[in-house]
């Protein structure tokens, strides 16, 4: 297993290189390149916080960053699991001819969302470091946390969907309907209170999302350090999914070509 | 003089007949509950039956055989690809390996880009790549073109452009797969001595193809195929022959 990361390593210049490449072809041609990244959240944020403070009544200068933290932090775990369970797939070419490990093509996907979400996320910085100075102090070194911890679940679960689904090739589609689903009875948009006062406590105290969450939402939105529950969450289901990457992996790894 | 070499001993290769049926959950479920058998008989294909080879240093092995015959599979499994299902493979040294050429070209990059960006595939460091660039622009002689984007240009150059590449960035082990029979005859002529060189170095060549003057005047030993099983291992000359008697040539 260790000699398996360490093939990671060596070939890290090539799945470097592809994130690159990915994000180059993502931003080619267009007026405002990278900085999309940052303007399509704002937008559907500015968006959302209309519609939403008015239906349920919230103040919609704390709401804004609220909404927009889901945003960004959605995206990326869908981008890993809907787009990141093709990841075989879409490099069946390079499969085909190079003996890398394969857990490089999730890697790629996982590297470039995560540059995307670091963009975006200078946006929500910038927001609340200007609607919420008050909040501005040493927890927010904890929001940073949020950056490795995300990439260390979504690397092994999108590994794991991307064997699944180079021989069932039906999961990315009903990956979509259960991201939707899952996006739904998570406080991704919905305030975490709303589904406290609708006596739905288990989707909010047990739903890893809302603890990954949380460990960005805490510092900015509260000026508060997160706490060891959302940090024994995000961490457990890391160390659950790569355990199960790993296992599936040693099994699957091999036959994957067979598939493409 | 270095120590690589080849090692097959009773080397089985399956291609497991699931992944061209129940391709998709439905039909795994059709043929839960409908407890018939399948029309279809799609039998695992057996692509290499008891393959013993020993190909050391300094060597250069064509590869003769039917299409289908198990030249691209006996290739793909020394390249590491494809998991042998009994029997020994041993592989000591570097492999470099072209099979598909258009890929890791990123059509829209230039020449000189994509030199950086194959080898980056290859898994080499960019600092290693910026110092062989020169090398390979000047071995594949692509003039002006080199600053050219790679959708501009021939299969030919495009073939003259990985060729350089995989062959200057070293490896010990080389594995072509039908791919230097679409350089002109000029770029041909350079390949042979470039080959050559490579082989003083006491290098492993691997040669598929059809073209029986490139196998002569390239290799030194000829392996015949014949739906999956090796049937002749020896000189050029007389594999070349054995070929055609198998397969009812002249």
């Amino acid at each position: 297993m260790l000699s398996y990361f360490s093939r990671v390593w060596a070939a890290r210049y090539f799945w470097i290189h592809l994130s690159l490449a990915d994000l180059r072809s993502r931003w080619r041609r267009s007026f405002f390149g990278m900085t999309w990244s940052i303007i399509q959240p704002l937008g559907l944020t500015l968006l959302l916080t209309l519609v939403f403070s008015r239906l349920f009544n919230t103040d919609i200068v704390t709401y804004a960053p609220y909404i927009l933290s889901g945003i960004i932090v959605w995206e990326y775990i869908s981008a890993n699991t809907v787009a990141g369970s093709l990841s075989f797939v879409q490099a069946d070419a390079y499969i085909k001819q190079c003996n890398h490990p394969l857990a490089i093509y999730t890697l790629r996907t996982v590297v470039g969302s995560a540059i995307v979400l670091m963009l975006a996320s200078i946006s929500l910085y910038g927001w609340v470091a200007v609607v919420l100075p008050q909040n501005i102090g040493w927890s927010w070194l904890a929001s940073f946390t949020i950056f490795p911890i995300l990439a260390l679940i979504a690397w092994p679960v999108s590994t794991l969907l991307s064997y699944v689904s180079t021989r069932f090739r039906d999961i990315p589609h009903a990956l979509g309907l259960v991201m939707q689903s899952l996006w739904f009875v998570s406080p991704v948009y919905f305030e975490a209170k709303m589904f406290q006062n609708g006596g739905l406590h288990a989707l909010v105290d047990y739903n890893p999302i809302y603890h990954l969450l949380q460990l960005i939402r805490a510092p900015l939105l509260q000026g508060q350090w997160p706490t060891w529950q959302n940090y024994a969450f995000s961490i457990g289901t890391a160390i659950f999914f790569g355990a199960l990457a790993i296992i599936i992996g040693s099994k699957a790894e091999r036959k994957v070509i067979f598939y493409l | 003089m270095k120590n690589n070499r080849i090692l097959l001993e009773n080397v089985n290769l399956h291609y497991a007949s699931v992944a061209y049926k129940e391709r998709s959950l439905k039909s795994l479920m059709a043929s839960v509950f409908s407890r018939k058998k399948t029309a279809s008989n799609v039998a695992d294909i057996h692509a290499l039956k008891n393959i013993s080879v020993e190909i050391k240093s300094g060597e250069r092995v064509g590869l003769l055989g039917h299409n289908g015959a198990g030249k691209s599979t006996f290739l793909k499994t020394v390249a590491g690809l494809y998991p042998v299902s009994s029997g020994l493979l041993k592989v000591e040294g570097q492999v470099r390996s072209l099979f598909d050429l258009s890929l890791g070209f990123e059509p829209d990059a230039t020449g000189r880009e994509n030199i950086l960006y194959r080898g980056l595939l290859l898994g080499l460091s960019p600092r290693f790549m910026r110092e062989k660039a020169d090398e390979i622009v000047a071995f594949a002689g692509l003039g002006e073109f080199i600053d050219y984007p790679i959708k501009t240009y021939s299969a030919g150059m495009q073939v003259r452009l990985a060729f350089a590449i995989s062959t200057t960035v070293g490896g010990d082990i080389l594995l072509l797969d039908e791919v230097i029979g679409a350089g002109d005859a000029n770029f041909m002529a350079k390949a042979k001595e470039r080959i050559t060189s490579l082989i003083e170095q006491a290098e492993i060549l691997v040669l598929a193809t059809h073209d029986f003057g490139a196998l002569r005047s390239i290799c030194n030993r000829g392996l015949v195929f014949h739906h999956g099983d090796l049937v002749f291992d020896g000189p050029c000359d007389e594999a070349v022959a054995e070929y055609k008697v198998i397969n009812g040539l002249d």
